[in-house]
C-alpha cells in the first residue's frame, strides 16, 4: 500500500501487516505519519504527534 | 480472558504483546487511547475488563489510567504504581522507604536553594527533571559554573516545574548500567545496557546496546525489592553497579524491551502476558 508524503510528496510505502495506529515515515525526509484507517487497498494517514516532554517508558 | 492493550503510540512492544497474547490464549485488542471519549464514571465500549496499558505520553497516561480505574477496569499497572513511577521524586522516596539502596537524592524549591543541596552532593553530580525519560535532559553537572548556567536557563523557562531541582549524587560506575525486566514477583530478563561511543547514558533510545546476563542473588532480590517498592505489576527497574554494591536509580511503568528482546533466547512479551492472565485471574 503506498502513499504521498504531505511534506515533500515521495511515496510513503506503508507495509501490508500494518494496523491503525501504526506509525510509517518517509524515506526522503523522515515525516512521520500514523495509520489512520485501513479499507480494502487503500490506507489513510495523518501526521504522527510530535515527540513529547514527557514521553518515555 | 479479553484484554485491552491501550497505546497512543504503537511501538513495537505493543505489537508484541498483542502476538504474545493471542499466543497465551487470550483475547487481545489494541485500543488506542487517543480515539476514547470517557463519561464519568462509565466504561467506553472498546475497553475489556482487564487492560495492560501502555501510554508513550505520562500525563496521558496518569489521566487515562485514573479514568479506567474509575471505571471498574483491571489496569497494569495501577494508576497509583503510574504515579509514583512517573515522578522520579516518589520513584526516589519509595525506594529508600524500602531500604533499597539509590542515589543520594536532593530537591530544592528555588534556585538559591540549589548551592546548599550541591555543597552536600559535590560535583560532579546529575541534575535530573522530575518527569521524563529516555535519559531526556538528564545532565552531569561537573562544576559550579555550568550548574549557575544551567540553573539559569531554566529558570527563563516559563514551566514552574523547571524553576524546581532534583539532583542525585554521580556514581561511579562502569560504561553500562542494568535493566531488568519485572512481571509481578518474577525477573522475566536481566540485561546489561552499554552507552554508545561518546554518550555516558546508557538508554537504548539513545543507541545504549543490551546483553543479557544472569544476575547473582543480591541483584535479584533488590530489582524484586524496588519493584514492590513502587507497587509491582511489568516494570522496568534500572540499576548501577557502584563500588558499594548495586543501587537502583529508576523505575520505569511502561517498560520498554525492545534492546533486551534482541539480547535474550526467549520471548519477554510472552512472559508478561502470562503475568496479565494470572494477576487478572487473581
Amino acid at each position: 500500500m503506498n502513499t504521498s508524503c504531505t511534506e515533500c510528496g515521495a511515496g510513503v510505502v506503508v507495509p501490508e501487516d500494518a494496523i491503525v495506529g501504526e506509525i510509517v515515515s518517509c524515506k526522503d525526509c523522515s515525516a512521520e505519519y500514523e495509520v489512520s484507517e485501513i479499507s480494502n487497498a487503500s490506507v489513510m494517514l495523518k501526521p504522527a504527534e510530535q515527540v513529547g516532554e514527557d514521553w518515555g517508558e | 480472558m479479553k484484554v485491552s492493550i491501550t497505546f497512543d503510540r504503537l511501538r513495537w512492544e505493543e505489537k508484541a504483546l498483542k502476538d504474545a497474547a493471542e499466543a497465551t490464549g487470550l483475547q487481545a485488542d489494541l485500543v488506542d487511547v487517543k480515539g476514547l471519549v470517557f463519561e464519568v464514571p462509565k466504561r467506553p465500549a472498546e475497553l475489556a475488563d482487564v487492560v495492560l496499558h501502555r501510554c508513550i505520553s505520562h500525563y496521558r497516561s496518569l489521566l487515562v489510567s485514573r479514568a479506567m480505574e474509575g471505571t471498574g477496569v483491571y489496569v497494569i499497572n495501577s494508576h497509583a504504581v503510574a504515579e509514583v513511577c512517573s515522578n522520579k521524586l516518589a520513584t526516589s522516596i519509595a525506594l529508600a522507604q524500602a531500604g533499597v539502596p539509590t542515589p543520594r537524592t536532593f530537591l530544592t524549591l528555588t534556585s538559591e536553594a540549589v548551592d546548599t543541596a550541591s555543597d552536600k552532593l559535590g560535583f560532579p553530580l546529575v541534575l535530573k527533571p522530575f518527569t521524563g525519560s529516555w535519559g531526556r535532559m538528564v545532565t552531569i553537572v561537573r562544576d559550579r559554573e555550568t550548574l549557575q548556567s544551567l540553573i539559569e536557563y531554566r529558570e527563563e523557562l516559563a514551566n514552574p516545574m523547571e524553576h524546581m531541582y532534583y539532583m542525585q549524587e554521580f556514581i561511579q560506575r562502569p560504561p553500562r548500567d542494568i535493566r531488568a525486566i519485572i512481571a509481578g514477583d518474577s525477573i522475566v530478563a536481566c540485561v546489561h545496557r552499554y552507552a554508545p561511543p561518546g554518550e555516558w547514558r546508557t538508554n537504548v533510545a539513545r543507541g545504549g546496546t543490551s546483553k543479557a546476563f544472569k544476575p547473582d542473588r543480591e541483584l535479584k532480590e533488590m530489582v524484586l525489592k524496588a519493584a514492590e517498592a513502587v507497587g509491582g505489576g511489568v516494570l522496568g527497574v534500572d540499576a548501577m553497579e557502584s563500588s558499594s554494591g548495586y543501587m537502583v536509580h529508576e523505575v520505569n511503568n511502561t517498560v520498554e524491551f525492545k534492546g533486551a528482546q534482541s539480547a535474550v533466547g526467549f520471548d519477554i512479551p510472552a512472559r508478561i502476558m502470562q503475568y496479565v492472565a494470572r494477576s487478572a485471574k487473581r
